[in-house]
C-alpha cells in the first residue's frame, strides 16, 4: 500500500512540476474542428501564434477532429469536462448538438463577453445569424456559440445530367414541366438507350422526400431518420404550408403516401439503383454514379457555387441544379456551423477573443482556412488564391466549420467576385415561418429512441421504393404508434404552439 | 523433475497403430480442416483483389472476384503516403511489442497465485480481477481517470495501458496452469527450497510455453487491431498514430458522410469526393494483414510443436 | 503431553506459519501490479455506474466529479427504454443468436482442435491453424465488403447467378429469411480459429504419458479422445463456457451492424441489444440511458454466470470459475 501511495506521490509532483513549467508562457488555448484534412499545421500554427500573441493573450493549438472522429472526441471531450479542450465546433446536426449541449450547461454564457470584447464581431455578423443562436439555455436566455457566416439557407435541388438528356431528346424545360409524378416517359427512355444496367433516377432517398412533399427538417428531431414534417409553401417560403405551422407525422401524410407509391414505380421499372435502398451502400452508389456520370436526375442539397466545384466539374458532363423552391432560411441550417467555448475552459476570455478575432480578421481566417501565403498557397496576377496541392494535401481544414467564410478572398477555381456574390445570395433568403423553433426532445427521448428504431427499419425501402407502400406503409404506421409517435408529436407540437405565441 | 513419478518414462510404442488414426479418418479431417481454412482464406484473397482492382471497375461493378481491369494505383498512393504511413507502421509494432511484453509479464504473475491452492488470498484476488469482466466504469469515467488523474493523452502509456491487463487472458491463463502444471511439481519445488519466484521462472515457465504464447497471441492481436484508443487519447500528438487507426479514419470519415449527407449538403458530396478509393483501404488491409501473418508462425511453434512431445518431458 | 512435546510443536506451527507467511508474501507481490492496474483502471471509475441513474448535466464550475455529485437521481427512469416494443425482438435476437452460436462454436472449434493434434502431418496442421486465424485480423467491414461481393443485387454472384439462370433475383437485403443463416456462418467464420487455438493449446498441454498409458491398456484412439483429450480439455471448455454466458446479453457490433449494411428491412432479424442501443444514443445523445444498458447487460451477465457456475461447482468443483 505504501508502495502504491509513493507512486501516486510521485506522479501528482511530476504533474504539478509540469503545470509550474508553463506558469510563465502565454495560456494555451484549444480549439476543436470538425471535418478537416489536416497532418501538418506547424507553419500555420506558428503564424497565427505570432499574431495573436498580443491581440488575444494566447497560444493556439488545434485538435483536428475528421468527419469520423468528429462527434466521439466532442461528445467525449464535453461530457468528461476536458479543460484541455476550450473551444468546440457545435452545430444541429453534430453530436455534440448545440441547443441540447448549451441547455444541459457544456457552453459558456458569451452575452456578457460579448457586450465587452465583441464589436467587431457584431460588425462581421450579421443580426440575424446571432439572433438564430440565441436560445434558453442552462444559464438563461442568451447567445452559447458563434455562428458561423457561411450558406445560410437551405435549398434543394434536382441535380440533372443536362448532356445525357439533350441526347435523350428533352430538354430542361421538359424534366420541370412534367414534374416528378411524370417522368416515366424520360427514364423509359434512358433506359432503354443506355442499356438495362443503367438507373437513371439518383435520389438521396430521404432529400427525394423532402424535396417532393416539400418539407423541412425540424431542429431537435431525430437525427438519422427524420419523424416530423413541416410544410412549406413552395410559392413562397415565408408563408404557411398547406397545413399551417403544425407538425405531421412525416409518414402519416396523404403526400409521403403518393411519394412512396410513386417510388414504388420508379423503382420496379428499374429506374432506381437497388444498392440506394441500404443505408450502407446508399452513398457510396450514390458517390459513384455520380462520379461516372452515370444518371440522369438526380438530388442535390445545394449551396452556392457548388456547380463550379471540382467534384462536379470532373464529371464530364454538363450539370444543372434545378430548385424545387427558394432557397429559406430554417433553424437547421441558420445554426449549420457554429464554434462554443466549453463551461470547463480555463480560459474563456481568451477563447472568446480568439474567436472573435477569427470571425472578424480576413488576415487570420485566411491564414487559418487557406494556410501561408507562399507556402500552402499562392496570389496570382488578379489576387485570386491559387493553391499549391501538394502543400494543400497536408493542410485542408474545412472552411465551412470555421466560421465567417465571408471574409475570406476569392480563390481562382470560384473566379472574382464570387464571395460577395455568395454573400448576396444568401442576404436575400427568406426565412421560413417557424424560423428559430427547436425542438426539446428530452422529455420524450426514451419515445425517440424507440421511434428512431422503428423509422430506420422503414424509411428508407420506402423511401426508395424497394417495399411495397401498400403492405409496409400501414405496418410501419403501426409501428410508429405502438412506439409512442402520438406522444412525441403532441410534445413537439405544444413546444411550437407556445414557441410561435411567444 | 525426477520426483514427479517414478514411473513416468517415454514408451515406445512398436506400430503407433494404436495412436495414429488410420489414414482413411485423417484423410476425412484433413478435407474438413481444408474446406473450412480456405473459406477462411479467400476473403483475405479477396481483399487482395481489390486493392489491386482500378477505381473504375469498383465504380462500374462493384466489388468482384473478376475486376473488369487491374491497377497499382492503390499501392502507389500507399508508398506515397511515405512517412505518415512508415512511422503508423513503427508505431504499431513498438505499441504492440511493448504492450504484449508487459502484458503478458502481468498476466502470467496475476495468475499463479490465483492457481496456487495454498495462497491465502486467491479467492479476493480471484474476485478482484474477475468482477471486472462483468462490471465497468464506462467510456466517459474511465476517460476522465486515464486522462486527468493518470495523464495519458498524447502519449504511448494512453496507448499501451488502457489494455494492459485483461480478466479473461488471467483466467484463460490460470486454465492453462491448472491443466498443464501439476501441483506436485510446486510442492517438490517448495521442499527443495525454492523460493516463489524462482519456482515460477525455473519450473512453471518452461511447462507452460503453450499457454504463453496463446496468450500472448491474443494479447498482441488485441494491441495490433486496436484503434479506439488512439481515437479517444490522441489529439495534437498524431505523430504516435498506429496503422489501424489510420486505416479507420478513412473508413469512418465514410461512413459519417454516408450517415449525415443529407444534414450536411453539398459539402458532404464535396468530402465524398475527397475519400480515398476502396482499393487504398483494402490496401492498407494488407499492410496491416501481412505483418502479424507473418508473425503467427513464431507463436505457433510453441503451441502446436508441443503436440509432437508433450509437455513435461522425462 | 510433556512439555518439550508441546514446545516442539508450536514451534513447528510458527515455523509453518512463518513459511506461509513469507509464502504470502512474495505470492502477493506477483499479484500486485495487476491489482493495481484494476484499482486504477477498472474500479476508479465504477463511480460512473451512478450515471445509470442519474440525469447526467454540467453544473458550474464544471468539473466531472461536481457533476457526477450534483446531478438529478432519476431512478429507473433511463432504463425506460425497455418499453419500446422492439424489446422483445432485440431480446429474443440476442440471446437466440448467443445461444446458438455458444453451442455450435464449442463443438466444432473442439472438433477441429482434436483433429489437428490428430493429424500425423504437423505442418498441415500448422497450415490449417494459420489460415484458420486470418478472419481475425479482417474487421467486420471489411468482411461486409466480402458478403456484398455474393449478395449485392446488381453485381453479386448470387444474384447474377440467378440473372443468367434466368431465376428471380433474391432481394438479399430486404428478405429476412436467409440472415439467421447468414450471420451464422459469419460468427463460425471469425471465431473458430480464436477458440479452436484454446483448446489447441490445451491439448498440448496434456501429458503425453496418459495417452501412452491409455494405449498399453489397448484403448483405440476413439477411446483415448474420449477417455483422455476430453476430460483434459474439462476445465477450459467450462471456462470458456462460464465466460460466453456472462456475455449472452452482448452482442458483437459490427456482425449486426455492417455485415447486412445496417438494411433497415433486415432489422427483425438483425436488431439487437448493442445496435438498438447504438442507433437510440445516435439520435438521443442521452448518456444515461446508454448506461443504463450497460448496467443491464452487466447485471444480466452476472446472474447468467453466477447461475452457471453454481451449476458447474455442484457436477465438478475444480473447473468452477471462482
Amino acid at each position: 500500500m505504501k508502495k502504491f501511495l509513493s507512486l501516486i506521490l510521485a506522479f501528482a509532483m511530476i504533474l504539478s512540476v509540469a503545470a509550474i513549467a508553463h506558469a510563465d508562457d502565454l495560456p494555451v488555448i484549444t480549439i476543436m474542428f470538425h471535418g478537416s484534412n489536416v497532418s501538418d499545421d506547424s507553419a500555420v500554427l506558428e503564424k497565427v501564434n505570432e499574431y495573436i500573441a498580443d491581440k488575444v493573450g494566447a497560444k493556439l493549438e488545434v485538435i483536428w477532429g475528421t468527419w469520423g472522429d468528429f462527434d466521439e472526441k466532442a461528445v467525449n471531450a464535453l461530457v468528461s469536462s476536458d479543460s484541455d479542450v476550450d473551444m468546440v465546433f457545435t452545430c444541429s446536426w453534430s453530436a455534440d448538438e448545440y441547443n441540447s449541449y448549451a441547455k444541459q450547461g457544456y457552453f459558456v454564457k458569451l452575452d456578457d463577453m460579448i457586450a465587452e470584447y465583441g464589436d467587431a464581431l457584431k460588425a462581421a455578423i450579421p443580426e440575424s445569424l446571432m439572433q438564430a443562436a440565441t436560445i434558453e439555455g442552462a444559464d438563461g436566455m442568451g447567445i452559447y456559440a458563434i455562428n458561423g457566416f457561411k450558406d445560410t439557407a437551405t435549398q434543394n435541388t434536382w441535380d440533372i445530367n443536362v448532356t445525357l438528356l439533350n441526347e435523350l431528346g428533352y430538354t430542361l424545360d421538359d424534366v420541370k414541366n412534367l414534374g416528378f409524378f411524370g417522368w416515366d416517359e424520360i427514364f423509359a427512355k434512358a433506359k432503354e438507350v443506355k442499356g438495362d444496367s443503367f438507373y437513371p433516377f439518383l435520389v438521396e432517398p430521404m432529400v427525394a422526400e423532402r424535396m417532393v412533399t416539400n418539407s423541412v427538417i425540424i431542429a431537435g428531431d431525430s437525427g438519422s431518420v427524420n419523424l416530423l414534417s413541416l410544410y412549406l409553401n413552395p410559392e413562397d417560403v415565408s408563408k404557411d404550408g398547406a397545413y399551417g405551422n403544425v407538425l405531421l407525422n412525416k409518414f402519416a401524410t396523404p403526400e409521403y403516401k403518393a411519394f412512396a407509391e410513386q417510388m414504388r414505380k420508379y423503382y420496379q421499372a428499374g429506374y432506381i439503383d437497388p444498392a440506394l435502398s441500404v443505408a450502407e451502400t446508399s452513398n457510396d452508389a450514390r458517390t459513384n454514379h455520380q462520379k461516372e456520370a452515370s444518371y440522369l436526375i438526380g438530388t442535390q442539397s445545394y449551396a452556392y457555387g457548388y456547380e463550379y466545384s471540382a467534384d462536379v466539374l470532373s464529371r464530364g458532363v454538363e450539370v444543372t441544379f434545378l430548385p424545387c423552391t427558394d432557397p429559406y432560411v430554417d433553424t437547421t441550417a441558420s445554426q449549420g456551423a457554429m464554434v462554443a467555448i466549453n463551461s470547463a475552459s480555463e480560459h474563456p476570455v481568451e477563447s472568446f477573443k480568439f474567436l472573435a478575432l477569427l470571425n472578424s480578421d480576413p488576415y487570420l481566417m485566411t491564414l487559418l482556412n487557406y494556410g501561408v501565403e507562399g507556402i500552402h498557397y499562392t496570389l496570382d496576377e488578379n489576387g485570386l488564391v491559387v493553391f499549391d496541392d501538394a502543400a494543400r494535401a497536408t493542410y485542408s481544414p474545412w472552411t465551412n466549420g470555421m466560421g465567417n467564410v465571408t471574409i475570406l478572398p476569392d480563390t481562382a477555381a470560384e473566379g472574382k467576385g464570387f464571395r460577395a456574390a455568395f454573400q448576396a445570395y444568401y442576404a436575400g433568403a427568406k426565412g421560413i415561418p417557424s424560423l428559430g423553433f427547436v425542438f426539446d426532445n428530452s422529455a420524450v427521448s426514451n419515445e425517440m429512441a424507440a421511434l428512431a428504431n422503428v423509422a430506420a427499419q422503414y424509411a428508407l425501402p420506402l423511401d426508395c421504393g424497394a417495399v411495397d407502400p401498400e403492405t409496409e406503409l400501414p405496418k410501419f404506421l403501426d409501428a410508429l404508434n405502438a412506439a409512442g409517435m402520438e406522444t412525441y408529436l403532441a410534445a413537439a407540437n405544444d413546444q411550437l404552439s407556445a414557441y410561435l405565441a411567444k | 523433475m525426477t520426483t514427479l513419478s517414478p514411473t513416468h518414462r517415454k514408451l515406445r510404442i512398436g506400430s503407433h497403430s494404436l495412436n495414429r488414426f488410420s489414414p482413411g479418418t485423417q484423410a476425412v479431417f484433413h478435407v474438413l480442416l481444408a474446406l473450412f481454412s480456405l473459406i477462411c482464406i479467400i476473403p483475405f484473397v479477396f481483399v487482395i483483389i481489390i486493392s489491386f482492382s482500378s477505381e473504375e471497375s469498383i465504380r462500374q461493378i462493384g466489388y468482384s472476384f473478376r475486376p473488369l481491369s487491374w491497377s497499382l494505383d492503390a499501392f502507389a498512393y500507399t508508398f506515397r503516403l511515405g512517412d505518415a504511413l512508415w512511422r503508423s507502421y513503427f508505431n504499431s509494432f513498438l505499441i504492440t511489442l511493448t504492450g504484449t511484453a508487459l502484458s503478458v509479464a502481468l498476466t502470467v504473475l496475476y495468475a499463479y497465485p490465483l492457481f496456487r491452492r495454498d495462497y491465502q488470498y486467491r479467492g479476493f484476488f480471484n474476485f478482484l480481477s474477475f468482477f471486472t469482466m462483468i462490471f465497468g466504469g464506462g467510456l466517459v469515467p474511465t476517460f476522465v481517470i486515464c486522462k486527468s488523474v493518470l495523464g495519458m493523452s498524447d502519449n504511448y502509456a494512453a496507448l499501451i495501458v488502457p489494455m494492459l491487463f485483461s480478466p479473461f487472458n488471467v483466467i484463460i491463463m490460470r486454465t492453462f496452469l491448472r491443466t498443464t502444471v501439476p501441483m506436485e511439481l510446486i510442492e517438490a519445488a517448495t521442499i527443495d527450497g525454492s523460493g516463489e519466484y524462482s519456482t515460477l521462472i525455473r519450473i512453471v515457465l518452461p511447462v507452460m510455453k503453450p499457454g504463453i504464447a496463446t496468450v500472448a497471441l491474443l494479447v498482441a492481436l488485441g494491441y495490433w487491431n486496436e484503434w479506439f484508443l488512439s481515437l479517444l487519447y490522441l489529439n495534437k500528438n498524431m505523430e504516435i498514430m498506429p496503422l489501424q487507426y489510420l486505416l479507420m479514419r478513412m473508413q469512418r470519415n465514410a461512413d459519417f458522410l454516408a450517415r449525415n449527407s443529407s444534414m450536411i449538403g453539398a459539402d458532404a458530396s464535396r468530402a465524398a469526393a475527397q475519400l480515398p478509393s476502396q482499393s487504398l483501404k483494402m490496401a492498407l488491409v494488407v499492410f496491416i494483414v501481412v505483418p502479424i501473418a507473418c508473425a503467427y508462425p513464431f507463436f505457433q511453434r510453441y503451441v502446436i510443436a508441443g503436440l509432437t512431445v508433450g509437455s513435461v518431458k522425462g | 503431553m510433556t512439555t518439550v512435546q508441546q514446545r516442539a510443536i508450536h514451534s513447528r506451527r510458527r515455523r509453518q506459519s512463518r513459511a506461509a507467511i513469507k509464502r504470502s508474501f512474495w505470492l502477493t507481490t506477483m499479484v500486485l501490479p495487476g491489482a493495481v492496474w484494476l484499482l486504477l483502471i477498472r474500479y476508479l471509475p465504477m463511480f460512473g455506474i451512478t450515471i445509470a441513474f442519474k440525469n447526467y448535466r454540467a453544473f458550474r464550475p464544471n468539473t466531472f466529479w461536481n457533476n457526477i455529485v450534483r446531478s438529478e437521481f432519476v431512478g429507473l427512469k433511463n432504463f425506460e427504454f425497455l418499453k419500446s416494443p422492439d424489446t422483445l425482438v432485440m431480446v429474443r435476437n440476442t440471446l437466440g443468436y448467443n445461444l446458438l452460436w455458444i453451442l455450435l462454436g464449442l463443438v466444432i472449434s473442439v472438433a477441429f482442435a482434436i483433429m489437428m493434434s490428430e493429424l500425423t502431418s504437423k505442418f498441415m496442421a500448422k497450415t490449417y491453424q494459420t489460415m484458420m486465424f486470418f478472419p481475425y485480423f479482417l474487421s467486420w467491414v471489411v468482411a461486409s465488403y466480402f458478403v456484398l461481393a455474393f449478395l449485392d443485387p446488381t453485381s453479386g454472384m448470387i444474384p447474377s447467378m440467378q440473372k443468367a439462370a434466368g431465376q428471380t433475383v433474391t432481394s438479399f437485403y430486404h428478405e429476412t429469411r436467409w440472415w439467421p443463416l447468414i450471420l451464422t456462418l459469419c460468427n463460425l467464420w471469425k471465431n473458430l480459429g480464436y477458440s479452436s487455438v484454446l483448446y489447441l493449446a490445451a491439448i498440448t498441454g496434456i501429458d503425453t504419458t496418459q495417452y501412452e498409458a491409455a494405449a498399453v491398456d489397448g484403448a483405440s484412439k476413439w477411446q483415448q479422445i474420449r477417455h483422455v483429450t476430453l476430460p483434459n480439455l474439462r476445465p477450459m471448455i467450462v471456462i470458456l463456457l462460464i465466460m460466453n454466458i456472462g456475455k449472452i446479453f452482448n452482442a458483437d457490433f459490427g456482425l449486426f451492424y455492417n455485415v447486412p449494411q445496417n438494411s433497415g428491412s433486415l432489422y427483425p432479424v438483425t436488431q439487437v441489444v448493442d445496435t438498438y442501443v447504438y442507433r437510440a444514443y445516435a439520435n438521443t445523445h442521452n448518456l444515461g440511458m446508454s448506461a443504463a444498458a450497460g448496467f443491464l447487460q452487466s447485471a444480466v451477465g452476472l446472474i447468467c454466470i453466477v447461475a452457471a457456475n453454481a451449476v458447474v461447482r455442484k457436477i465438478d468443483p475444480d473447473s468452477s470459475l471462482f
